[in-house]
């Protein structure tokens, strides 16, 4: 596993761990999920410097539109949570218990 | 919704799906995955409800979390063996990450928690398009990673069908007993999937026209719960009699057709000499089956104590269209004696 690769994966995974163990906010989850997709975007941006190639070169910019469209949907989901349930706190997500 | 808009975001589905389907780059299937997610939630989302709202939000969170770790464990096997093709996965830690994203996709036990109630929150429609055309994909993804060793999908696929069966145990709500029938059946798919994945291909077959035909029943006297369920009489008389059976055939139980699938795959068992893994799976199956029992009992074999549900209801001229839960209920129920050609037809 070269450094990079060491790189981007510890912050992949210190995003998930931040995305499972979220408490309060939902804001603070659609921040994590922010900060996963950012650092994919950093591992695919070097693939091009670590093997010397251009043929991935544009799959950064591709998924930074992705990127871009989950994030948008994410805001638009917690618009729409505080509108319906009147906060962006997660514990008030509780209609659909068994 | 708007037409335009509504037929925009059902195109969106058929490409996403289309898309991972045609792909061998990591990259494009995971595009497909996204489209897919992207176009679902205004879907679910569509009548503006707290309960929808808060169904899509957790399927949101759910999806993008396993999309992005799907991608990350692309990338990772990229990084590691310098290619992106779909079917080569040599390392085990790439190949059980990328299992797990799209276990975490569909719903596969340890990683279901969020399928019951984010079914629990939609109309039966988005539902249903939710318990078969998303499970496609993913299903695909996984049938081509041949992975080193096929513990994880027995792990998975026994674990699913023990938590199918015994998670709606205690439900009332049909949606949420939908969820967990569909748990129970991706895991039988999952079993067999490293030993003969064309026997996993006639389960999700055989899975989606049963799943088609309950959702439709259900659809057509628009009930959601066990109680409503025992006021059909009333109303279509034909399906207390077809329901049990579709429901009977999702158990498992000959001659239906649901009992094609689980006869394969635990005779495929035996032969790769699997025969407790075989049991527990058979035996476990027996949950799902108690309470399907349950729901046919409530819908034909109880009659409500007053008879306000036979008078009440105004007669309209019905204009649903039947043709798609005609064909499906058929399928469903008399499709067992084709078994040979089925087999016959399976590419070994």
């Amino acid at each position: 596993m070269t450094p990079a690769h060491f790189a981007f994966s510890s912050a992949f995974m210190l995003g998930l761990a931040g995305l499972a163990f979220h408490r309060t906010h939902f804001i603070s989850a659609l921040l994590c999920l922010e900060g996963l997709m950012l650092s994919l975007f950093i591992a695919l941006s070097m693939w091009t410097l670590q093997f010397d190639t251009m043929n991935s070169a544009s799959l950064p910019m591709i998924l930074l539109a992705f990127s871009a469209c989950e994030a948008g949907t994410g805001l638009a989901l917690l618009v729409a949570t505080t509108r319906t349930h009147s906060t962006n706190r997660l514990q008030n997500l509780n209609l659909l218990q068994c | 919704m708007a037409p335009p808009i509504y037929s925009a975001l059902i195109i969106s589905l058929g490409l996403g799906t289309t898309m991972t389907f045609a792909s061998t780059h990591w990259y494009l299937a995971w595009m497909g995955i996204e489209i897919n997610t992207l176009a679902i939630i205004p879907l679910m989302a569509q009548n503006h409800i707290p309960r929808a709202i808060e169904a899509t939000t957790k399927y949101f969170f759910v999806q993008a979390t396993a999309s992005a770790t799907l991608l990350f464990a692309g990338i990772s096997n990229a990084f590691l063996t310098g290619q992106w093709d779909i079917t080569y996965t040599p390392y085990t830690l790439t190949s059980t990450l990328i299992t797990l994203a799209l276990a975490m996709k569909i719903g596969l036990a340890p990683l279901h928690s969020w399928m019951p109630e984010v079914m629990q929150g939609l109309n039966l429609l988005t539902g249903l398009i939710l318990s078969t055309w998303q499970k496609l994909a993913p299903l695909y993804l996984i049938y081509q990673i041949q992975p080193n060793n096929p513990n994880i999908f027995i792990a998975l696929g026994l674990l699913s069908i023990i938590v199918g069966g015994w998670g709606g145990f205690n439900q009332v709500q049909l949606r949420k007993i939908l969820a967990y029938s569909s748990i129970a059946h991706l895991g039988w798919m999952i079993l067999i999937l490293s030993f003969s994945p064309p026997l996993a291909l006639l389960t999700i077959i055989i899975y989606i026209l049963m799943t088609f035909s309950l959702f439709s029943s259900f659809m057509l006297t628009r009930t959601t719960h066990i109680n409503s369920l025992s006021t059909t009489w009333a109303k279509i008389p034909i399906l207390t009699i077809s329901t049990p059976l579709i429901l009977l055939s999702l158990g498992g139980l000959p001659p239906l057709t649901g009992f094609m699938p689980k006869w394969m795959i635990l005779q495929e068992l035996t032969k790769q000499s699997l025969c407790p893994l075989a049991t527990m799976a058979a035996l476990s199956s027996l949950f799902s089956l108690y309470f399907y029992l349950r729901l046919s009992y409530a819908m034909t074999l109880t009659m409500p104590p007053n008879n306000p549900a036979g008078t009440l209801p105004w007669r309209l001229n019905p204009r649903h269209n039947t043709l798609p839960l005609a064909l499906t209920t058929t399928s469903t129920i008399c499709l067992l004696p084709m078994t040979p050609a089925i087999m016959s037809l399976m590419p070994f």
